[in-house]
């Protein structure tokens, strides 16, 4: 799991005696990796809970898996900050950083929203996914060395676009976990699951607005970092954006998302087909997002 | 001097019994004097609903003596012979306190966890304190029962969840509306349930009620209950766009609605969610309606299961809840105490069953 780059380098402490003469060397091993694996067991450990939340029927107000989110998130942030530090300034150069910057945007999302004891239940929807998304950033090969580009490294517009992006996809993520939420409550109340009333859950008209609101601030977010796209530096002068497979996907994604939001505003699209939507939608952005940064010229990490 | 009950209740007594030992509320002052004017009781209240009619107190006769002559009071009061036997029970001490206990928290009411006890048991004691009819043994006991059923209602499951047709029914609808405020009702058939139901629905945030039914003069006279608006008969397709929950009670023969009619209706209606409540029998709403989109119906059999599941799951809290009465009476009059000792000595025998 932990095979890869370790961009962080391990602390080193020095120890000198009075005389100065002898020195005493310790090293700290615990990277920037180790605390996201860390982070991603405690996603794991939730996403487990959650299953027995879930055959439990949701019946009680839920503060273990906020906790255990929360534990994972303050690690995953450690993680963030080291490797942030490491090379001093937004760590989202690779694959691997990509992903943990969607998994931590949709985690801190959810914990926001989670204050609110109706909407704790989320993270019992969103742990899989979160889990899901960590155990594949740690795969070998997504991690590599930095080869230390001074013209991207250097150009701030190339972070706040890459960070945009990723924030929207982390907001179409937790999108996709409350359209999840909205299904299995409208499922159950539409075949009179007990679960329906007895379950700590939103109403279906509450989780709709949510997954409009965050559909809508992914759309926001998206297109902000499109929009950067004319001015951040190009790697081949001969490549233009027009032929770049990640461009293309990148403004299939935004027409997707944004057709949907247009269907259910204006053509009184019906909430189940919406949060399939958001569901759907994202499922595609998980599933194409590797295979499109391999195919892209100025996204091949 | 311990805590003395002697009364009736829905489980030893049916209600032509109980009805004819009620006290009026008019009658408690008086009562509660002429009891303490013959010495019977330092200290009493006089709890009497529909359910229940209990007299608390606090005698410095001896325990089998006072539960005796309480009982005769009562059924001197009310010019009543001593009934066959088991209607009338007594408890004292430890497990009179207790059953205050149980009674304050609902545990020994009708509908297992009902909260309608706790607000009339606070009115008798209120009546009882402001005519300076209770002391020191019945004030900290009462005080206490509140404090248990507070700490009950918190703790445990035994008042949560809807145990009525009308409750479950609000239920569902906030399970799919975050506000009732904004979602209109609409009420066909102005019967008894789906009156209660509109009742419920108004209780829990619901503003605007259309109500219809075939006489049209019953429908007004409703709406004007409800603070609503008669719709005539053959007009509620005409609102039913504007109306986001439906309670139906006719007692039409047949379905006054089905796919066919409710599709065009939904497409009026933008597809936004709609819940159904059937509670006619025969139903009047065709169970295929239920395939359609945003549609969420429920008929009477739906509603009474939930409600049972519910009651179930108070039933099963039962055990908790004594357990903590146990403890915090214990707490309150600890065995050993002369209190105590007094209250475990057998009582007389007021009836076959003390239930």
């Amino acid at each position: 799991m932990i095979a890869g780059h370790c961009q962080t380098t391990p602390t080193e402490f020095f120890l000198a005696d009075a005389a100065g003469q002898t020195n005493v060397t310790t090293v700290s091993w615990w990277t920037d990796r180790h605390f996201f694996l860390l982070a991603v067991i405690a996603y794991g450990v939730s996403a487990v809970y959650s299953l027995f939340l879930w055959r439990k029927g949701f019946r009680e107000h839920d503060r273990i898996n906020y906790a255990v989110l929360l534990a994972g998130l303050l690690l995953q942030t450690k993680a963030m900050f080291m490797r942030g530090l490491s090379l001093k300034e937004c760590p989202v150069h690779n694959l691997y950083e990509a992903m943990t910057f969607v998994d931590w945007t949709i985690v801190a999302v959810y914990l926001v929203l989670g204050l609110l004891p109706r909407l704790r239940y989320l993270g019992a929807f969103a742990s899989p996914i979160v889990a899901a998304i960590g155990v594949f950033a740690l795969m070998p090969g997504l991690d590599p060395a930095h080869t230390g580009q001074p013209l991207l490294a250097a150009n701030a517009l190339v972070s706040l676009h890459a960070a945009l992006t990723l924030l929207s996809y982390g907001a179409f993520g937790l999108s996709s976990v409350a359209g999840v939420m909205y299904l299995t409550q409208e499922h159950d109340l539409k075949f009179h699951k007990l679960r329906a009333v007895f379950a700590v859950m939103p109403p279906i008209d509450r989780l709709e607005k949510i997954t409009n609101r965050l559909l809508w601030a992914g759309l926001v977010l998206l297109t902000a970092g499109l929009a950067l796209i004319p001015f951040l530096p190009k790697i081949q002068p001969d490549l233009h954006a027009g032929t770049d497979p990640k461009i293309i996907w990148s403004a299939l994604v935004w027409g997707l998302y944004g057709a949907l939001l247009i269907l259910h505003g204006r053509f009184a699209q019906s909430g189940r087909k919406f949060a399939w939507g958001a569901v759907a939608g994202f499922a595609f952005v998980v599933l194409t997002f590797w295979g499109v940064n391999l195919l892209s010229p100025s996204h091949r990490f | 001097m311990p805590l003395l009950v002697i009364g009736l209740s829905h489980h030893s007594s049916p209600v032509t019994v109980r009805e004819r030992f009620a006290f009026a509320e008019a009658a408690v002052p008086g009562a509660l004097q002429e009891l303490r004017a013959s010495g019977l009781a330092q200290e009493a209240v006089i709890l009497s609903t529909c359910n229940r009619v209990e007299i608390y107190a606090v005698s410095d006769l001896p325990e089998n003596q006072a539960a005796a002559r309480l009982q005769q009071f009562l059924l001197d009061y009310h010019k009543l012979p001593a009934p066959p036997g088991g209607e009338i029970y007594a408890r004292g001490g430890r497990e009179g306190l207790k059953h205050l206990f149980k009674v304050a928290c609902g545990l020994d009411s009708m509908v297992v966890g009902e909260t309608e006890i706790l607000g009339q048991l606070k009115k008798a004691y209120d009546t009882a304190l402001r005519l300076k009819h209770t002391g020191g043994i019945l004030n900290k006991a009462f005080q206490k029962a509140f404090n248990v059923a507070k700490h009950i209602r918190t703790e445990t499951n035994i008042q949560r969840g809807s145990v009525s047709v009308g409750s479950v029914a609000v239920e569902l609808a906030e399970r799919i509306f975050s506000s009732l405020s904004e979602h209109p009702v609409m009420v066909i058939g102005a019967g008894e349930t789906s009156e209660k139901t509109a009742r419920a629905l108004l209780s829990r945030g619901a503003r605007s009620i259309f109500v219809s039914n075939r006489s049209h003069d019953r429908a007004e006279a409703l709406a004007q209950e409800l603070g609503g608006r008669a719709v005539l008969f053959d007009d509620w397709a005409a609102e039913f766009p504007r109306i986001d929950i439906l309670v139906s009670s006719t007692s039409a023969p047949h379905c006054i609605l089905d796919r066919a009619k409710l599709e065009p209706l939904m497409k009026a209606r933008k597809q936004r969610p709609l819940l159904l409540i059937d509670i006619a029998v025969p139903r009047d709403i065709d169970p295929s309606v239920n395939f359609l989109d945003n549609v969420y119906l429920y008929n009477i059999d739906d509603l009474q299961a939930i409600a049972d599941d519910y009651l179930q799951q108070r039933r099963d809290e039962i055990a908790r809840c004594e357990a903590i009465i146990a403890e915090k009476a214990g707490a309150l009059m600890p065995a050993g105490s002369s209190v105590a000792a007094a209250a475990d000595a057998p009582l007389p025998d007021l009836g076959k069953a003390s239930a």
